[in-house]
């Protein structure tokens, strides 16, 4: 009923992208040797210096054509580079929204004009995206935003507040979906994405500061902010469907499961000297569950890599709901096993990484579909289906 | 369709055809379904992935894994994966001919212990075995004993044991076997280096994970119907957020778990990384066995706890199968020995490897 045309048999890996990992396990390697990142779980850290190494070496925008600066790979590349960035808890978050989801969608909707400005700086790794969905009143129910665009002449004026755009304050633009026509019956029509260069008058961002008083999150007002036509993305009422175009590959990624991994490798090294029956058993539990789960990840991009675009939205809800749980569990079963401190503050690196863990570990079933819409979107599929 | 989907169609329409409350009733009365057998073997099902070269049908292990799935799926009461994927294998790779019928199939070793020495120019061997699948119905029994080596094959017809009837939770054949100075000629035995104890239990624990994963799709596809028809407070029950909930988790456990079951068949077959990706899937199998069988009993209410509802003959099974071949414990035990002895960079590489690395 779900994965039905999956073939979960075949998913080898073509050599030259072993060979890729290879090469990206070795520069991560070499980075962390010269010091100049250090293991962080959570949102990922914002630097920009990091970034533009990444885009240098061809790991940004790996699947895009290169006329616009992409490497035209393949999504299994793509894969690969992704988990060895997560294993490593490389700082990728400056890059990560435009490469993963900004990027795509310029991709698929973006005029010339628009995927010329930005995907070229993008893969360079020297431009960065925020995005402009979620408002106070709408969070999982997404299409009830309120933010408006009015036609002006030349362009459109928008008017409205943004929640939870993680590192607006330093991003280049970012993607905003706005009511164009007044909510009717059909809430999913009437709305429309518009990109928006930051900062631009009419805009204000300000922090809204996550529990441990660190600052991503920003809410971003528009006070009839001008934006040109030439600035709409895709098509004047059409934004539900392009917002809601990529989710089969933005929920079934490696970040949906891996960001607690690093823990979990280095309880491996921890523990190795003095492994008793209990740990061997704990760890061997979530290795089967990780690999199990990276199982799906990996099935879903190999399918996308030979087909188009295949219909793996409701997998994609599961492998997200499956993953972000796992994350926790990586969590609790190393304070089953440690009589350990969590300190974000810490020196040791260990109690750092648990704390780490422990604090951020509420966001990843909220953000990008919370546990229970993913829930109700399998469900609903299941209804159909038998 | 293409090659896989029409030996799974036409293998379902077998599999189905048995499929129902009287005859598995019956099934679990007698320890195994005769009539299933015979059409089984009609189709050549019963030897997939046993070599053609050595009398078997032919076929890969992710083919096999994939018929064995559809017969966990419909709770098929016969020695399917003993017979092709355990069976067969061994006696094809130690190059003893393959008898005809249904095959038992057992592992040497603690707690089974099984001598065996010469006396008067043949082998004899003595001993007892616990838990042996469908042994009662074979025609001979499988042993392998030993790893590396000093491993052996051993055929040994249905006349050298006594059988002493058991069965597993859901009514499945699991007989205690006896062996006293049993006689065998040398061409029922043979060493073989590549047939390993080690082996055959990897063989034995994804053959019960696809099964699993069977399985769970049936009670997932039983618990969804039943969810739509039942109605409680006006509407059907599916229209509760609460039981969707439930049911999407169900779902869950059914994906994962064939996932890393046939991502297993597949390292079996290429026999890259086999111990590892067998243990990932039978730890996740028995995982989801517990979780899903749990979900579906938990969703139907006090009617999937009779005898009457077809759902337990499902359940029954999955909780049998989660400790046959090597329990989550014991596999999660020796892949956890297995990674913490070698450490997080080579872990790494372990999940992350593909069989196109190969050296």
């Amino acid at each position: 009923m779900l994965f039905d045309n999956t073939d979960f048999s075949s998913l080898e890996l073509p050599k030259h992208v072993s060979e890729l990992r290879r090469e990206v396990r070795d520069f991560l390697d070499d980075e962390r040797r010269q010091g100049s990142f250090r293991v962080h779980l959570g949102h990922g850290e914002f630097d920009a210096e990091f970034s533009r190494k990444i885009g240098s070496r061809g790991w940004i925008g790996i699947t895009w054509p290169r006329k616009y600066g992409g490497h035209e790979g393949s999504y299994l590349e793509r894969f690969v580079v992704t988990e060895e960035l997560l294993a490593a808890a490389a700082p990728v978050a400056a890059h990560w929204v435009a490469d993963r989801q900004s990027g795509p969608s310029l991709l698929r909707w973006g005029t010339d004009a628009q995927r010329q400005k930005y995907l070229p700086v993008i893969a360079k790794g020297e431009c960065y995206f925020a995005i402009g969905m979620s408002e106070p009143n709408s969070g999982s129910d997404l299409a009830s935003v309120r933010t408006r665009a009015e036609k002006v002449p030349d362009g459109w004026k928008l008017t409205g507040q943004k929640v939870w755009s993680s590192w607006a304050h330093r991003a280049h633009a970012m993607f905003v979906l706005c009511r164009t026509s007044p909510l009717g019956e059909k809430k999913h029509e009437g709305l429309s994405q518009f990109i928006v260069d930051l900062p631009s008058p009419g805009i204000t961002i300000r922090p809204i500061r996550f529990l441990n008083n660190e600052h991503h999150f920003n809410e971003v007002f528009f006070d009839e902010a001008f934006v040109p036509d030439e600035m709409v993305l895709g098509e004047i009422g059409q934004g539900w469907r392009q917002v809601t175009s990529e989710l089969a590959l933005e929920r079934s990624g490696p970040e949906r499961y891996m960001n607690t991994l690093p823990l979990l490798l280095a309880v491996i090294d921890r523990l190795k000297t003095s492994p008793d029956r209990m740990a061997r058993v704990m760890i061997g539990t979530l290795l089967a569950r990780f690999a199990s789960i990276r199982t799906m990840s990996l099935a879903i991009a190999t399918q996308f890599s030979r087909e188009t675009t295949p219909n793996l939205a409701t997998e994609a809800a599961l492998v997200k709901d499956i993953g972000t749980h796992f994350e926790r569990e990586v969590t609790e079963a190393v304070k089953m096993l440690f009589e350990v401190t969590p300190a974000a503050d810490s020196d040791d690196e260990f109690e750092r990484l648990l704390g780490e863990a422990t604090i951020f570990a509420p966001i990843s079933t909220i953000r990008g579909g919370t546990t229970q819409i993913l829930r109700g979107i399998v469900a609903k599929r299941l209804e159909g289906a038998v | 369709m293409n090659d896989s989907a029409l030996l799974q169609d036409a293998v379902s329409r077998v599999f189905l055809d048995f499929y129902e409350n009287d005859r598995l009733n019956k099934a679990r009365r007698d320890g195994w379904c005769a009539e299933l057998w015979a059409a089984l073997e009609e189709t050549g099902m019963t030897l997939i992935s046993v070599p053609e070269s050595a009398g078997g049908s032919g076929g890969s292990v992710v083919e096999a894994a994939e018929v064995i799935r559809l017969g966990g799926k419909y709770c098929a009461s016969v020695p399917l994966a003993e017979t092709a994927l355990l069976a067969g294998w061994a006696l094809a790779g130690a190059g003893i001919a393959l008898p005809s019928g249904p095959l038992a199939f057992g592992i040497v070793g603690r707690p089974n212990q099984v001598e065996l020495h010469r006396r008067e120019g043949a082998w004899r061997f003595s001993g007892s075995m616990d838990h042996v699948p469908w042994a009662r119905n074979a025609s001979a029994i499988v042993l392998v004993i030993g790893s590396d080596a000093d491993s052996k094959v051993i055929c040994a017809p249905a006349s050298t044991y006594q059988v002493e009837r058991h069965a597993n939770l859901a009514g499945e054949a699991r007989d205690r076997i006896v062996f006293y100075e049993a006689k065998l000629e040398d061409a029922y035995v043979r060493a073989t280096a590549s047939i390993t104890a080690d082996r055959a239990l990897q063989r034995g624990a994804l053959a019960r994970a696809v099964q699993m994963s069977g399985a769970l799709d049936r009670i997932l596809e039983m618990t969804t119907q039943y969810a739509k028809q039942r109605a409680q407070f006006g509407r059907p029950i599916i229209k509760f957020q609460a039981v969707q909930q439930e049911l999407a988790r169900l779902a869950g456990e059914a994906a994962i778990a064939k996932a890393s079951a046939m991502a297993a068949a597949a390292s079996v077959m290429a026999d890259y990384r086999a111990n590892t990706a067998v243990a990932f899937a039978k730890i996740k199998a028995g995982e989801a066995a517990q979780a899903g069988a749990s979900i579906a009993h938990q969703l139907h209410g006090a009617i999937g706890v009779t005898d009457e509802y077809l759902l337990h003959h499902s359940t029954l099974r999955l909780w049998a199968w989660r400790s046959e071949y090597g329990s989550e414990a014991y596999w999660a035990d020796r892949l956890g020995e297995y990674a913490l002895s070698r450490g997080a960079a080579t872990v790494w590489d372990e999940i992350t490897g593909s069989v196109g690395d190969q050296k």
